[in-house]
Order: C-alpha cells, then structure tokens, then sequence
C-alpha cells in the first residue's frame, strides 16, 4: 500500500480525497494556488505546498511543477480528482515514467475514451449503441459540419472533442443559427480545453441521463455498482443526481444489461480504475453511450450510500495493485440516495456566479445527512474556479423518505456573504413532476426555476414586507445616531448601546 | 422610541406598517409582538412573530430590498410618510430612458466585446462576453439603442460593478 498520497485538486474532493486517505493511513500532501492558501485541503492535509498564481493554468494544471513536488516530498502515488489533470493522458504517462502511481486508468485508457470521437468509434465496434453523428469522421471544419447537420438532422448538439462538464457544448435547433454556434463552441473549448475540435451528435429529445459507475482492477475484475440518474441538468452541467433512477427503478433486467453494456466498453479499453459510463436513455428504454468519465465523478457519493462502497478507497487500492474485494452478485443497491450540488450562483439571475467571503455558513447535519465541502465561514470564494461549494448528499429507506429529509437539510443549510443555488433546490423538491420521477435532460429550461407546486404560506409576503421595513428602520436609526454622536445626549448613549446589543 | 410609520409594497400589494416600539408592530391595523435581531454583516436576520420564527436573508437590490425567505424571493419597496409625500407631490416618477451603463455583474475576464461604439443594438443583443468560473456568460442589451462608450477591452480581468459599457 502506498506510503504517501498527492492530491493535484482542491477544493471539496481534494477534502474527499484526503479523508480516505487517512482513514487508509495514508499521509496526504495537498498543494494549492495563492487563491488557496486558506482552503480547507491545504488545513486538512499532512503537507501542503504552494504550486503559483490562483489562475489554473499557473497552478492546478502545471503537470511539471506537481510532479516535483511529488519527488521531493517522497509521494509515491498522486490522486488527480476531477477535473484539472484527472483526464490528461500525459500527465498519467509521466507519472508512470517518474515512477509515481497515477490514481487512475492507464493513459491510454485516457486517450481513448478522452477524445469523445475516438470512444463513440471504440465502444461502438464493441457492440455498444451510440447516439448518432459524426463520429469516425476525424476532427471537421465548420464548412463541412454545416454540411453534414441535415444528414443527421435538427435537432443536434455541437460537443467539444475533448473535456467535459457541459462546457462549449451548444444546443442547434436549425441551420441558420449553427455559423453562431460553431463559434462560440469552438472558442469556449479551447479556452477550457485548449483544444478547439468539435463534432455533431443528434440530440436525443426527451432523454434521461443515467450513468453506470465501474471498477476495474489490474487483474481483469470488472464490475459495476449500479446507476446513478442525472437528468436535472442546466447547461448541460448537472444539478442534482440520484441513486436509484427513477426511470430504471425495479426493472433489475435493465439494470444488469445496462449494467453488462457498461462493463463491455471499459473492457474494450482495457481500463484499469473507477469509470463512468454515460448513457442516454429515451422513453422506449433504448439506452445510447454518451461518453466516459475516466475519472472520480462529482456525484459518486449517492453510489457509495446505496452500495456502501468507499470508491475513494477503492481506488487507491486497485492503484496499489490490489483485486477487487467484492464479487458482481454481492453488489446490492440499498435504499435511495441524493445529492444537491450547492453552487455559488444565483438563482433569481439567471444563475450567476457568486464570488466574496462567505460570512456564515451553517452545515445541515443529523440522520442521514453527509455533507462534502471545501470552505468555511471565512473563506473567500474567488472567481478562478468552478462554482460548486459543496455537495449535500441524503440517504433513506424510499425515494419519498429521501426528498423529505433533503428539504429538511436544506431548510437547515445556512451560508451567508455569498448567494447560493439552494433556493432552487428546494423549489425542484417541490415540483410534482419531479417528485413523480417524470423528467428528462430538458426538464430545467435555461433561466428557469423549476415551478414549486406547493401552495405558498399566506403569510410569507407579509413577514418579507416587514422584514425590510426593520431592516430599513434600522438603517434610518443609525444614520441618525452617527449624525448626532457628538452631542453627548444620554439617550443617545442609550440608542447606541440598544443598537450595539442587537449585533450578533 | 417615536412611533413611525412605513409603506411596503410587496408583489403589487402594500402593507401599512407601524413601529410602535422594539417588540410591537402595527401590520394593517393588526398588531404583532415581535423581535428582530439582525445578524450584522450577515445579510440576515431572526425575527419572531407572535412566537413564530423566520429566516430570511435581506439584500439591498436597485433600490429596494431583496428578501429571500424558506428559499422564495420577495421585492419589497419600502418608503416612510415622508418619502410617500414627497412622490406623491412629484407625481409618479416615470422610468427613465436614458442611458444603460452595463457594470460588470461578477469579477471575471472579458473575453470577446461583439459591439462597437456608434452600433444600433437591439434588446437582447450580445454586448459582452464575460468569462468567471469557468463559464462563459453573454451580457445582453437590456433594449434597443446605441453604443456610446466601451469601457473594457478584450482579456481585461474586472471587478464586480466595474463598468463595461455605455448605452443611450
């Protein structure tokens, strides 16, 4: 087992990262940006080195610069995470050639499934149905795309080569806007990527997106541990995912076959490691690959609550060489798990991004309840990486106990300073439609929040009207207090001592 | 404590509200036991009322007040006796039509400005590309009109409320 880990992340899964590690015995080594120096990795982990300036490029991406640190501080294997260098075949190769263990697939499992073209062409050969469009076709120009977009017809979707996350992702609905997109995809994709390829993939309409987790070890065991559903997505980047799905709920043969199907295209690529194969699935049940993650996913915390599986841990293990502990048939799906990603975003703007120091943050807790997360009261959320805060992740009996108990944690969450998504969290735990499990990729229109079919508490209105018109009182007070300090009037003494009595 | 008296409007309905003291309020000549203690800095406050027991986060918002309570929005518009008079002396004020100044809603990094000065835009109209974390997000012309001044360039990093952009 290895003696010492590096986690090239930050934030809540460099947090998740190093919790199993310790569980393992592991010593931890974080590294972060001069925007990090405060996060909570840097304050969890055993060592901790400063990799450069807060843009990602200078920091968490500089492949070289982490490598050395690895070397010096005698790491003998390095976590990549999500995001950053977890999908980067290079970055894999050199710490194979360093002599570190990549806590991940090989890197050629990496390049396969990385370039989403070459894996459409992959697991489609071994036998695994994908969404059609212009896979096999090599990286086209815009001239020959607008060519080809009403052979595979209108609707579609212009994806990026490389990356992930929704990211240059562009819905085109007919030819005339596709130049526009073409574009804007292209230039979003290199700036996240730095790689401006696209291809066309019809879209699917009315499509769920329902995601098989694998593990593979280094002795050729590979089994899946059941379906997450992430339907609720906005902008293709998703919001809320659940374990169960819904849609597959006691059909156990879908299940297995998707369960089969998944298990087949990781063997096409001979990967070793956690995996996660995407799936489209339409209303007739016909499930198309979409892509896989070669990586940790954002939301592996609901499998882990259903199969009681570190998947953490799991990879670290299978990176040191070991075989699977577990068989497919002991494999059990148990209860319901969600997860509410928590962004810093607002929701009543059209979702956007929430930066500043986050004043208070209260964390729901009780039966239940797990929470992963890289602030704190105090920390300052910059605006060099993603929005995700924290992820909320609830565990019950049935699908019903589950959406109980998350409204109940995200009545309890607090976070002050900042604004944040959980207003529309608790509106979708309150959509009927969403509660019935009818829903699919298109259910969260861009900019809208999901329609809340509870009838709202007559009072509310009258309790904000007067919560503004204190806060308004107060402000008036004040203003007049500071005006008239000078005046050495007793009451005034008194104002200001009532005033310093009601600050926290 | 001299008793003042407040109009709220909150989605098209007004609230008549009277502070008699720290603990008493007048709502539409009902009255209320109350205490209202501000979190500072928080941006939220606990009020009891009548025993029963809110939440919400309070912003201040064009103006108005932002009120964010069991995760619903409410706009409020509060205005004393004095402030009601001098608008209703003035006559309703009405929405000014003059220029848009877009400020940057976020800090972040300009990554494409598809507009210049002197360009007829149309409402909804992509003035500016802004790039923050990690999404690129389109700042759009609120209504029709014409590019007066651009102040921001390509790969500039702004501050939140900076200003981008001038628009009569």
């Amino acid at each position: 087992m290895f003696k010492k880990i590096l986690v090239a992340n930050r934030g809540e899964i460099a947090v998740r990262i190093i919790r199993s590690c310790r569980e393992l015995n592991i010593q931890t080594v974080a590294v972060f940006s001069d925007a990090d120096r405060h996060g909570l990795h840097v304050r969890y982990a055993d060592e901790a080195y400063h990799l450069g300036p807060s843009k990602a490029s200078e920091s968490y991406l500089r492949s070289e610069k982490i490598l050395e640190i690895a070397q010096k501080c005698g790491a003998d294997a390095i976590h990549p995470g999500y995001g950053f260098l977890a999908e980067r075949a290079d970055f894999s190769q050199a710490c194979q050639d360093q002599g570190i263990s990549f806590i991940g697939p090989k890197p050629s499992a990496i390049s396969a499934m990385g370039d989403k073209q070459i894996a459409r062409e992959t697991v489609s050969k071994a036998g695994v149905p994908v969404v059609p469009g212009t896979e096999g076709q090599g990286d086209l120009t815009d001239k020959a795309l607008l060519k080809i977009a009403p052979e595979i017809g209108f609707p579609l979707l212009i994806k990026p080569s490389a990356g992930g996350g929704g990211k240059g992702m562009r819905e085109v609905a007919n030819i005339k806007e596709m130049p526009g997109l073409l574009t804007a995809s292209r230039r979003e994709a290199e700036s996240s990527f730095g790689d401006g390829n696209i291809y066309l993939e019809k879209l699917i309409q009315g499509a769920r997106h329902i995601e098989i987790q694998i593990l593979a070890d280094q002795h050729g065991n590979v089994l899946h541990l059941g379906e997450r559903e992430c339907s609720i997505q906005r902008r293709h980047q998703k919001l809320l995912e659940e374990a169960p799905s819904p849609f597959i709920g006691d059909d156990q043969a879908l299940r297995d076959k998707m369960g089969e199907v998944a298990v087949q295209a990781a063997r096409a690529v001979n990967y070793i490691n956690a995996g996660t194969i995407e799936f489209l699935v339409n209303a007739n049940k016909e499930y198309y690959f979409l892509e896989m993650n070669t990586r940790l996913q954002v939301e592996h915390p609901v499998t882990e609550a259903v199969t009681g599986i570190d998947i953490v841990k799991e990879q670290i293990r299978i990176a040191a060489g070991l075989s699977l502990q577990h068989k497919q048939e002991d494999i059990i799906l148990k209860g319901w798990a969600m997860e509410c990603r928590i962004n810093a975003e607002d929701p009543f703007r059209d979702f956007m991004p929430s930066t500043g120091l986050i004043t208070q943050s209260i964390l729901p807790a009780g039966p239940g309840i797990r929470i992963d997360t890289g602030v704190y009261s105090g920390f300052e959320i910059s605006p060099y990486y993603d929005a995700l805060i924290s992820k909320l992740i609830v565990h019950e009996e049935t699908r019903e106990e589950t959406i109980t108990r998350m409204k109940r944690a995200l009545d309890e969450y607090r976070v002050l300073g900042i604004r944040t998504n959980i207003p529309f969290h608790q509106a979708l735990l309150e959509n009927t439609d969403f509660l019935a499990g009818e829903f699919n990729t298109q259910f969260i229109q861009d900019g809208n929040l999901p329609v809340s079919d509870t009838p709202m508490d007559q009072s509310l209105p009258e309790i904000a009207a007067l919560t503004a018109v204190l806060a308004t009182h107060k402000r008036t007070q004040r203003s007049a207090v500071s005006m008239q300090r000078g005046r050495r009037d007793t009451s005034n003494w008194k104002w200001i001592n009532r005033w310093e009595r009601t600050k926290e | 404590m001299t008793s003042e008296i407040y109009f709220a409007e909150v989605e098209g309905k007004e609230y008549q509200i009277e502070i008699l003291s720290e603990t008493r309020v007048v709502i539409n000549g009902a009255s209320h036991e109350i205490d209202y203690q501000p979190l500072k800095k928080h941006s939220s406050c606990s009020l009891l009322v009548d025993g029963k027991s809110f939440e919400p986060n309070t912003y201040q918002e064009n103006g108005g007040w932002e009120i964010i309570l069991t995760g619903k929005r409410f706009n409020v518009l509060v205005e004393d006796e004095r402030e009601r008079r001098l608008r209703l002396a003035a006559g309703e004020s009405t929405l000014q039509e003059g220029r848009y100044i877009l400020k940057s809603p976020m800090p972040g990094l300009v990554i494409d400005i598809p507009v210049k000065v002197g360009d007829q835009v149309m409402e909804g109209q992509v003035l500016l590309i802004l790039e923050s974390m990690k999404m690129q997000n389109e700042l759009t012309a609120p209504r029709d009109g014409k590019i007066a001044r651009i102040q921001a360039k390509v790969n500039d990093n702004v501050e939140r409320k900076q200003t981008l952009l001038i628009m009569e």
